[in-house]
């Protein structure tokens, strides 16, 4: 009896010091992330005068958002952000995978390449970008070294050059996160048994066989973590963007993103046309929070149901 | 280290044909520090010193760019702001997060999984698209222009990934380390704060790594929220400096190699916890 009083007594104390517990983290949580996002979604079903939210618009901001003149920008920068996606697999967790595979060979060094791949995904994508926008620019050392190796005569200019300055960014941002693949992929192959690899070669499966037919299977929740990671930060894409090209994604919006396109339309773009537009700006942040959304939930299930247990 | 290492033929052909793997790791590294070479050594160069002499080192170890990057290009101010913010939301995170963590990792609620569930879903949660509402937010508080606001919401964006690793760790933890505190009369916050986080060690040295790289390294925030120069981080003024001081390469790259020296530190002390971490589950952004 006396035991039963206690535990329900310690029960309902626990009651009151969870909640009291809680209460700071959920209250930070839920005022600047949970309610902004769900203000932001619902907003986007109205129209604004500015800052103030005017009067319920159903689903006019979203119409608005597809044709002229809003949607050529959309379409540009939904291609361009699919277009860095994809770059990004290849490039990046591609390549990635091979650098793994290597380093996981060696008995050797392993933990010093992997510190120097990883290194520059440590630096802010700010700095990552500056730094090459210096040496990429004009005058710069890339310039030089090209023009000194009979590679490239003159000026170069491809972050002006609007048909390869997206393929640099890519390029820029897949230098910037090269360590991540790498070390989630040498994270999953030493998970594998090495008994596995031993089977397959008595069996005498070469390096190459290995690698795509017996340990890539088994890399599924590593390739699941890093491609749904690369979906995110590819469609979240700006600060590269807004520090090499500029918030319009020069040039001529060769290098748009959703993102900078939902900067120019919440906070107005610099120098040119300083005018927001808050009912269409949300209507792209809804349209962005449901391809992400969807987008992720899709790839998690899809890796999930492709790992293969063993 | 991995099993295919061990039993391979002959030392010497087993060497050679590794050569071409070693080429090719050989030319990302090369890839990867070349640049950060390049960055160090202009540091101490004047603009006319890059464009005469790219590659070698310079005439003198001059700190010339880095005194005018700190005081006349104001990068001082910036990163004590920088910093402060860190901390600040580092702090304040790892607090609120453990505080959450605890009850939800080892009471019997009869809601654990829902609360859980709710702080879980901030980790995907696309924050930057709330950025109109967060704005209204943060001027109707006052806390535009102000690095408190910035460690807020910070901590705000930080909380989800920090309970989730705190419960992790603290749901294995015996169920006799509370409860014999408790008899012996101890507060569920001394339980916490001295019998339980000191157990957790390697969850606080995570989400303290990983929040801190994350918050040093923001630049979308400090843009919409800080406009007066004095409340700029260092991502921010970088930005500005890019263009600003577009002649003057030495201050640039001397700004660059500044904002990084922070994190460079932090990743030669730590260089091993981090790699695992991120190995183990991805944890960044």
């Amino acid at each position: 009896m006396t035991t039963l009083r206690r535990r329900s007594s310690l029960r309902s104390t626990q009651q009151r010091m969870a909640v009291l517990f809680i209460l700071p983290a959920l209250a930070v949580y839920a005022l600047f992330v949970l309610y902004p996002l769900a203000m932001s979604l619902w907003g986007s079903f109205f129209i604004w005068k500015g800052l103030r939210m005017v009067e319920f618009a159903g689903l006019s901001n979203f119409s608005r958002l597809f044709v002229f003149p809003s949607g050529a920008r959309l379409y540009g920068a939904l291609w361009h952000n699919t277009a860095w996606f994809f770059g990004i697999m290849v490039f990046q967790n591609g390549i990635g995978l091979l650098f793994a595979w290597l380093l996981f060979l060696r008995d050797k060094g392993a933990a010093f390449f992997q510190s120097v791949f990883f290194f520059p995904a440590m630096l802010s994508p700010v700095i990552v970008g500056a730094l090459w926008r210096l040496l990429l620019a004009p005058g710069g050392v890339i310039e030089w070294a090209l023009n000194g190796l009979g590679l490239h005569q003159g000026s170069l200019t491809v972050l002006g050059n609007s048909h390869i300055a997206l393929a640099t960014l890519i390029a820029v941002d897949a230098w910037n996160w090269m360590g991540l693949p790498v070390l989630i992929y040498t994270a999953g192959l030493r998970q594998i048994s090495g008994q596995i690899f031993e089977a397959a070669k008595l069996d005498g499966a070469g390096s190459a066989r290995m690698l795509f037919s017996v340990a890539l299977p088994l890399l599924m929740p590593a390739l699941g973590t890093l491609t749904t990671l690369s979906f995110i930060n590819t469609f979240n894409q700006f600060d590269i963007v807004y520090v090499m090209q500029g918030v319009q994604g020069n040039p001529s919006y060769s290098t748009d993103t959703l993102v900078t396109y939902f900067y120019r339309l919440a906070f107005g773009a610099e120098g040119a046309v300083g005018i927001t537009d808050i009912g269409l700006a949300l209507a792209l942040g809804t349209m962005l929070f449901l391809i992400l959304g969807t987008g992720t939930l899709m790839m998690l299930r899809f890796f999930d149901r492709r790992t293969v247990q063993l | 280290m991995s099993a295919l290492a061990i039993s391979q033929g002959p030392a010497l052909s087993r060497q050679l044909a590794r050569l071409p793997g070693w080429a090719v790791l050989s030319v990302w590294t090369a890839a990867v520090l070349l640049p950060l070479y390049i960055l160090v050594v202009s540091c101490f160069k004047t603009t006319a010193e890059i464009y005469d002499n790219r590659l070698g080192l310079p005439q003198s170890f001059a700190f010339d760019n880095f005194v005018s990057a700190w005081t006349r290009a104001n990068l001082g101010q910036n990163f004590v702001n920088s910093l402060i913010v860190t901390g600040g939301a580092v702090i304040l995170t790892i607090v609120v997060s453990a505080m959450a963590a605890y009850p939800l990792s080892r009471y019997k609620l009869g809601w654990n999984a829902i609360m859980l569930g709710l702080f879980l879903s901030g980790i995907m949660l696309p924050i930057r698209l709330a950025s109109v509402e967060l704005f209204t937010l943060m001027r109707n508080l006052g806390l535009l222009d102000s690095l408190t606001g910035l460690i807020l919401v910070y901590s705000a964006i930080r909380i989800p990934f920090a309970v989730f690793i705190f419960a992790n760790f603290m749901r294995v933890l015996p169920s006799e380390l509370d409860e014999a505190a408790r008899m012996d009369g101890a507060g569920e916050a001394r339980i916490l704060f001295q019998i339980i986080l000191p157990m957790v060690k390697p969850a606080v040295s995570i989400v303290a790594i990983f929040t801190a790289i994350a918050v040093w390294n923001d630049f979308f925030f400090p843009l919409i929220f800080i406009f007066d120069d004095r409340y700029k981080t260092v991502p921010l003024a970088i930005s500005v400096f890019v263009g600003q001081f577009r002649t003057d390469w030495g201050l640039v790259f001397a700004s660059l190699a500044i904002s990084m020296a922070p994190i460079l530190i932090m990743y030669c002390l730590l260089a091993r916890q981090i790699r695992e971490g991120v190995g183990a589950g991805g944890g960044m952004k």
